[in-house]
């Protein structure tokens, strides 16, 4: 009897392993196949899978096996490929990770490449340089974009604010939020409160003629600094004018949950390329402003790479892969299926192809684009390893901020204090 | 030699699927992560075998680490009593004599089939909101509601809220093992006159005990290792000012947000170490609580 | 078993007694005619609770975008149906198909589960063996581990074997007793069952394997129900390892594809996201409520001897 149990047992993983080993098995083992990973969203794969069709079509030695998963996963799933030296080929990288990657030495450099079977010679150069990490360019642009003030035109215009939306100054910018909440009887505040969002933060630190970071990887951003900013939103919140602190402290709502979507304020901070993705949600129309000046100061906005194409140590059919990489940023078919969807293309003969087919929206951005090219600083460096989670504790620092429950100076010397032992913690 | 093997076969035949999935599959990762914990790992390069140095720096210097432990404990302490509680007083209610039971069993199972989608987390956000749905009942009786997420005050208590609202688990189990109490016990002690709550002392409790034993060890041990619903409402990070900071959520960030993956095998065998104290305590106290049916005499 | 005699006294005893306590239960039915109408108010107000979540969850899956954030009455402004439609068509592969995906995956896992969990359990549960307790400790040991932190030796081992982008990963520890939850939870069932039982049959000459098949499987249907419903449900709703071992679109599970819906940072779809959601709850009901009838039924009526 006991025998029989275990012929049984046996029987049925072997028929379980069989039966679904099946459905998952690689197509042609015969084709050479490359790996392409990146996160995504519904609009986004679609486009993404045609330009494989498309390139496979046009390549027929090639098979592109496509991996996407949303971008709160998608992180998980790299670091665990990467532990297990199964990274996919090509992998789309973020600005934000790419110096984390780089540095632990999970990417090949592209530079061999260039000119021979990577055609980037007659990009703009700010915006590929973005993926150079000691003079070594690791990661291709595939879509460039900037900071963005979100605002609601309508309410704008029903408020009758007549700045220059690209010339503004934190002033102006008071006074914006002021006007709105007044006209609305405070249904709609001026702004939401960008206390916690680190990347305006970086800006306002420029516009004080520092940089966040130092070359070396220091924090260079001083306690003054953070101090300054939070009682400028501390004086907005007093006035009643920026979005309820109860909201504020929500971090990283998707943009689905923010002001300008929900309409409970006029004006968000957000990236270029996420235009079309908020006004999808958005019951008004948006337009795009520059994140304010300071009064005298320096630029403090940059164009920055949104996002990569990068190719991963484990690739192993790199030919294939750099032909891939090259159809993605050259092709005229490939990169009218991909438009601007991942940001805007840093070559200039792509940028021109692509204008006469934009939407309203996508049009918003490229105008906006072109107006603040000669607004903004240069690109700062990629940022040094732990720059993540300095993210997380200006956060912290902030929500007691906001919160009413720390008091403003002493916060941002904690902040200071605690950034700079996570940095040198982290190296 | 030939007498152990007799003895023993049977038990080892019925055993060999756990041994081997253990032996092959389970036992070289959980080592694997043990040695991690005396590493510094950051996923990408090879390992570097620091010693004791996670363990240090984790009980010297790691305010986070504290932080998180308490957020847990508080957590556990009022979870897991809450959670128990409701389901075994929904599951006697239901255990009786009702004809829908079947339509309220499965309503009150049908929360825990959301699980911690990422809906919840939308949901408790709006549901909690300064004015969101719980704050207008309230109003109508007249109390003026917290803006319960986002305060670090009370962040924690909707999480343990969302515990209770998916009681379905222990619910089922406590069914299960209450149907398996034999009816004629209870009457039997209608005709000796029994009141209801002695015969809940002396029949009920008693025989349930090993399912309660059960819930009780598996709720304990899964409120300590709480992560989905935390993760997904305070959008993976803790906030708001760490208030939801839960071990397993610090641990996972740890790993996956900060590339530490040895710290984080460090953070989760100190882990594994307080959940086993808690469950041997369980089992050693069960001796005096705990009695089955097979092992009374 | 002793004689037939004995067994007829004692089934008329019982008999007698049984008619004796139907009489009681009606006289007690009728004084508590009105606890129970409290009862039902109560359980309908708590069960009003319990499902307002999933209304919402109803409503918004039938809202356009823009409204499922902004306002907080649950009835949509206008129905737009065809998030279900669209929703199902919206990724680059249909649902028919990751339908069927975590159709494979959680029928043999929940096979696997039942059967390897069950033998274990009635190892540790009924027979006598050296090592007993050590192995106990272990298998609970495994319930003890944080995930996360064996996710990547795990990783490591199964691409040693060649099983990364196929479900084996996801469906053959489930054939190796990996979830120690449910050999503990069927312990916990197995261990309340009758010595008598056993023995009577070891004399009667029955094998093990016959005692587990023949007794103690027929008399755990509460626990083995139980154990199913939750072997399907969390089978069905896993996420991360599905995520970390499935590379292939095609390959992908709804629980996975649901995540392809949302990007943070950029465009969503949520009204498709929460259209899909409503749908994959409902193959898990149908199982939910086909099979808690095997909890209902189970030994209780039989009163075990």
């Amino acid at each position: 009897m006991t025998k029989l149990t275990r012929r049984t047992l046996l029987g049925t993983i072997g028929a379980a392993a069989a039966a679904s080993a099946l459905p998952a098995m690689p197509a042609l083992a015969a084709t050479r196949t490359i790996r392409h990973y990146w996160w995504g969203n519904p609009e986004r794969d679609k486009r993404t899978f045609a330009v494989i069709d498309a390139f496979q079509k046009k390549n027929a030695g090639i098979s592109v096996s496509g991996e996407t998963i949303g971008w709160g996963d998608y992180w998980t799933k790299m670091a665990t490929q990467t532990a297990g030296r199964n990274m996919a080929d090509l992998v789309q990288m973020d600005y934000r990770f790419l110096f984390e990657y780089v540095n632990r030495g999970a990417l090949k450099p592209l530079d061999e490449f260039a000119g021979k079977s990577l055609m980037i010679a007659d990009f703009d150069k700010g915006p590929l340089d973005g993926g150079r990490v000691d003079g070594k360019l690791y990661a291709l642009n595939i879509g460039s974009n900037s900071q963005v003030m979100v605002y609601n035109t309508r309410a704008f215009q029903e408020a009758g604010i007549d700045a220059d939306l690209i010339n503004w100054t934190w002033d102006d910018f008071a006074k914006a939020c002021e006007k709105i909440t007044a006209k609305s009887g405070g249904k709609m505040k001026g702004s939401d409160d960008l206390s916690l969002m680190i990347e305006t933060f970086e800006s306002w630190v420029r516009q004080n003629g520092r940089e966040f970071y130092s070359p070396d990887g220091k924090v260079t951003a001083t306690a003054g600094d953070v101090a300054s900013w939070w009682q400028m939103w501390a004086d907005l919140r007093k006035a009643g004018v920026v979005r309820d602190k109860n909201k504020t402290v929500i971090l990283d709502p998707p943009i689905a949950e923010s002001g300008v979507a929900v309409g409970d304020t006029a004006m968000s901070h957000y990236w270029s390329n996420q235009l079309v993705g908020i006004q999808s949600v958005a019951k008004d129309k948006i337009g795009a402003a520059m994140v304010p000046h300071k009064a005298g100061g320096k630029p403090g906005q940059f164009i920055k790479p949104s996002m990569f194409l990068s190719l991963s140590r484990d690739a192993k059919d790199t030919e294939a892969a750099i032909a891939y990489m090259n159809a993605w940023v050259n092709d005229p078919e490939i990169t009218g299926i991909l438009g601007l969807e991942r940001g805007i293309p840093c070559s200039p003969k792509i940028r021109a192809a692509l204008t006469p087919k934009l939407t309203e929206v996508e049009k918003l951005s490229v105008d906006y684009f072109a107006a603040i090219q000669s607004k903004v600083g240069p690109l700062p460096l990629p940022a040094p390893k732990g720059a993540g989670e300095v993210r997380d504790a200006f956060m912290r620092a902030g929500t007691d901020v906001v919160l009413g429950k720390v008091e403003i100076a002493k916060a941002a010397g904690t902040f200071i204090e605690d950034a700079q032992s996570i940095v040198e913690r982290a190296q | 030699m030939r007498r152990f093997f007799a003895r023993n076969a049977p038990a080892y035949v019925f055993l060999l699927p756990w041994l081997i999935g253990f032996f092959l599959l389970a036992l070289g990762p959980i080592l694997a992560s043990l040695y991690l914990s005396f590493t510094r790992y950051d996923m990408v390069s090879a390992p570097r075998w620091i010693g004791w140095g996670n363990y240090e720096y984790m009980f010297t210097r790691d305010r986070r680490f504290w932080k998180a432990l308490q957020v847990t404990f508080t957590y556990v302490a009022l979870a897991v009593p809450a959670r128990l509680i409701m389901a075994l007083g929904v599951a006697m209610l239901l255990d009786k004599g009702l004809r829908t039971i079947g339509l309220y069993r499965a309503i009150f199972y049908l929360p825990s089939l959301l699980g911690s989608s990422i809906a919840i987390a939308i949901l408790w956000r709006q549901l909690f909101a300064a004015d969101g749905v719980v704050n207008q009942v309230l109003a109508m009786v007249g109390i003026q509601g917290a803006s319960w997420i986002t305060d670090p005050d009370t962040s924690l208590f909707t999480i343990v809220v969302l515990a209770m609202w998916q009681f379905g688990s222990p619910m089922l189990i406590f069914l299960a093992g209450l149907r398996g109490i034999p009816r004629d016990l209870y009457e039997a002690a209608e005709i000796d006159g029994t009141p209801r709550w002695r015969q809940f002392t002396r029949i009920t409790l008693p025989l349930l005990a090993p399912v309660i034993f059960f819930n009780l060890v598996l709720q304990t041990i899964d409120s300590f290792k709480t992560f989905s619903s935390a993760f997904i409402i305070s959008n993976g990070t803790g906030a708001p000012a760490d208030s939801l900071l839960f071990y397993t959520v610090y641990l996972f960030n740890e790993a996956f947000k900060f590339f530490r993956m040895g710290y984080a095998s460090a953070l989760a065998w100190f882990l594994l170490v307080i959940i086993a104290t808690f469950t041997a305590i369980a089992f050693f106290t069960s001796k005096y609580w705990v009695h089955y049916e097979n092992e009374r005499d | 078993m002793k004689t037939s005699a004995t067994d007829l006294e004692i089934a008329i005893q019982v008999d007698e007694a049984a008619r004796v306590a139907h009489e009681l239960r009606l006289k007690r039915d009728k004084r508590d005619r009105n606890g129970r109408i409290l009862k039902h108010i109560f359980l309908i107000t708590v069960s009003c609770v319990m499902l307002y979540p999933l209304f919402w969850l109803l409503a918004s899956s039938l809202k356009p975008e823009n409204e499922i954030f902004g306002s907080l009455t649950l009835w949509p402004s206008e129905f737009r149906f065809e998030n279900y439609t669209k929703g199902w068509y919206a990724l680059p592969i249909s649902f028919t198909v990751f339908y069927v995906n975590s159709a494979i995956v959680t029928s043999l896992s929940v096979i696997g589960n039942l059967v390897s969990c069950s033998f274990a359990a009635y190892a540790f549960a009924r027979l006598s063996f050296t090592g007993r307790s050590f192995f106990f400790a272990l298998m609970m040991m495994t319930l003890m581990i944080p995930y996360h932190v064996v996710l990547i030796p795990q990783y490591v081992q199964f691409l040693n074997l060649g099983w990364v982008d196929t479900y084996l990963p996801l469906v053959v520890p489930r054939f190796l007793a990996s979830d120690a939850f449910f050999i503990f939870l069927m312990v916990q069932f197995f261990r309340q069952l009758p010595r008598e039982l056993d023995e009577a049959a070891m004399i009667d000459g029955c094998s093990p394997f016959k005692i587990y098949w023949a007794i103690i499987l027929p008399l755990s249907l509460p626990a083995m129900g139980t154990a199913a419903i939750f072997s399907l449900i969390w089978v069905w709703e896993d996420f991360l390892a599905p995520l970390i071992y499935l590379n292939d679109i095609k390959s992908y599970t709804v629980p996975l594809a649901l995540r392809l819906f949302l990007d943070q940072e950029g465009q969503s779809a949520y009204g498709q996201m929460f259209a899909m959601s409503v749908l994959s709850l409902v193959p898990v009901v149908i199982f939910f409520v086909l099979f808690q009838r095997l909890i209902v039924r189970g030994i209780a009526t039989s009163g075990m001897k």
